[in-house]
C-alpha cells in the first residue's frame, strides 16, 4: 500500500521537468525585441514542419512568445521561414 | 548602472550554446537613441523588400531605385540601407526560388506610408515588402553581415564535427590494429613455449646423458 502512491510520483517525475527550472533565453539576455530579419536566432524555435515550437518545449515566457511569433510570421511573409514543410 | 554592467558581462553571444538570441541587438544593454524621430511630425520605419535575382545589374539598380524614388516622393529621409543580396527562399515566389533582399529605414510622415505602400504593391519587379515601425530605441544591425557571421561559425562548427568524427574513427582503427597486434603475438608467444620446453627436455636428457658419463668416471 505504502509503495503504491510512492510509484506514481515516480512516473509523474518522469513525464515532465520540473517548471521551475525551464529559464527563458530572451529574459535571460533582456530582449526587448526579437527581430523578424535575425534568421539565425528564430529557426531554433521553428520545427520539421516549419511550426512555431510550443513554449511548453522551449521555456520561452509567454511575452517573448508573442514577440517571437509576430517575428516568425513576418519572416515567413517575407519567405525567409517556411509556412509549411 | 551596476546591475547594467553586470549585465554586459553575462552576455556574451558566442559563449553561450543553446537555441539563443544572439542577433538581437536590442537588449537593455545597448539602449542607444540611435533611432529617434528627428520631429515629432515624422516616424522611422523599417522597409523590407523582396525582388527576384534573375535581373542583370542595371535592372537590379533599376528596381531600387523606383523603390528609394517612392520613399523621396513621400517626403522620406532615409536613415540606413542594407542590401542582402541573392538568399535561397524558404518557399517558392512566383516561380522565384531564390530572392534579394533590401532593408531601409526612412524618416516619413505617418500619413503617407499608406501611399508608399500601394506604390510598393503595384510595383512589377517587386516580390514582397513589409513595411515596420521598429520600436523605441531600436538600433539598426546589418543583418547581410551577421548573417554571413553566422554562415562561417556553421560552417567552423561543422568542420570541427567532421574532425572529430576522423579522429573517432582513426582511433577506433588504431585500437583495433592494437588489439589485433597483441593478439597475433600472444598467439606467438603461445605457440613458441612448448617448443622451447622441447628444447629444455632435449637439454636436460642431453645433460642426463653426460651425468651417467661423468658416474662412469
Amino acid at each position: 500500500m505504502a509503495s503504491a502512491p510512492h510509484h506514481h510520483h515516480q512516473k509523474q517525475q518522469q513525464r515532465r521537468s520540473d517548471p521551475r527550472l525551464k529559464r527563458c533565453p530572451f529574459c535571460e539576455h533582456n530582449t526587448l525585441y526579437i527581430d523578424y530579419k535575425d534568421y539565425p536566432t528564430l529557426k531554433p524555435y521553428t520545427d520539421y514542419f516549419g511550426n512555431t515550437r510550443a513554449r511548453y518545449y522551449t521555456g520561452v515566457c509567454l511575452k517573448h512568445q508573442k514577440m517571437l511569433r509576430t517575428a516568425i510570421e513576418r519572416a515567413r511573409f517575407m519567405g525567409m521561414l517556411a509556412y509549411r514543410k | 548602472m551596476q546591475l547594467d554592467g553586470r549585465n554586459t558581462l553575462l552576455y556574451i553571444p558566442a559563449l553561450a550554446d543553446s537555441p539563443l538570441p544572439s542577433g538581437t541587438g536590442f537588449t537593455h544593454e545597448s539602449r542607444m537613441p540611435s533611432l529617434v524621430p528627428t520631429s515629432e511630425d515624422v516616424q522611422i520605419y523599417e522597409i523590407c523588400v523582396l525582388y527576384p535575382p534573375a535581373l542583370n545589374q542595371k535592372e537590379e539598380q533599376g528596381v531600387l531605385k523606383e523603390v528609394e524614388e517612392v520613399f523621396t516622393d513621400a517626403g522620406g529621409k532615409q536613415v540606413s540601407k542594407d542590401l542582402w543580396g541573392r538568399r535561397g527562399l524558404a518557399y517558392p515566389i512566383k516561380g522565384a526560388k531564390e530572392g534579394n533582399f533590401a532593408v531601409y529605414h526612412y524618416e516619413m510622415d505617418p500619413l503617407k506610408v499608406k501611399e508608399t505602400d500601394q506604390q510598393l504593391r503595384i510595383m512589377k519587379g517587386v516580390l514582397r515588402h513589409l513595411i515596420v515601425k521598429p520600436p523605441k530605441h531600436y538600433q539598426i544591425v546589418k543583418y547581410s553581415e551577421a548573417y554571413e557571421q553566422w554562415l562561417k561559425s556553421r560552417e567552423t562548427a561543422e568542420e570541427e564535427r567532421s574532425k572529430k568524427k576522423e579522429e573517432e574513427v582513426q582511433e577506433k582503427i588504431a585500437r583495433k590494429a592494437m588489439r589485433q597486434a597483441k593478439m597475433t603475438t600472444e598467439r606467438k608467444k603461445a605457440a613458441p613455449a612448448p617448443k622451447v620446453e622441447s628444447e629444455d627436455l632435449t637439454q636436460k636428457i642431453d645433460e642426463l646423458i653426460a651425468g651417467d658419463s661423468l658416474d662412469t668416471i
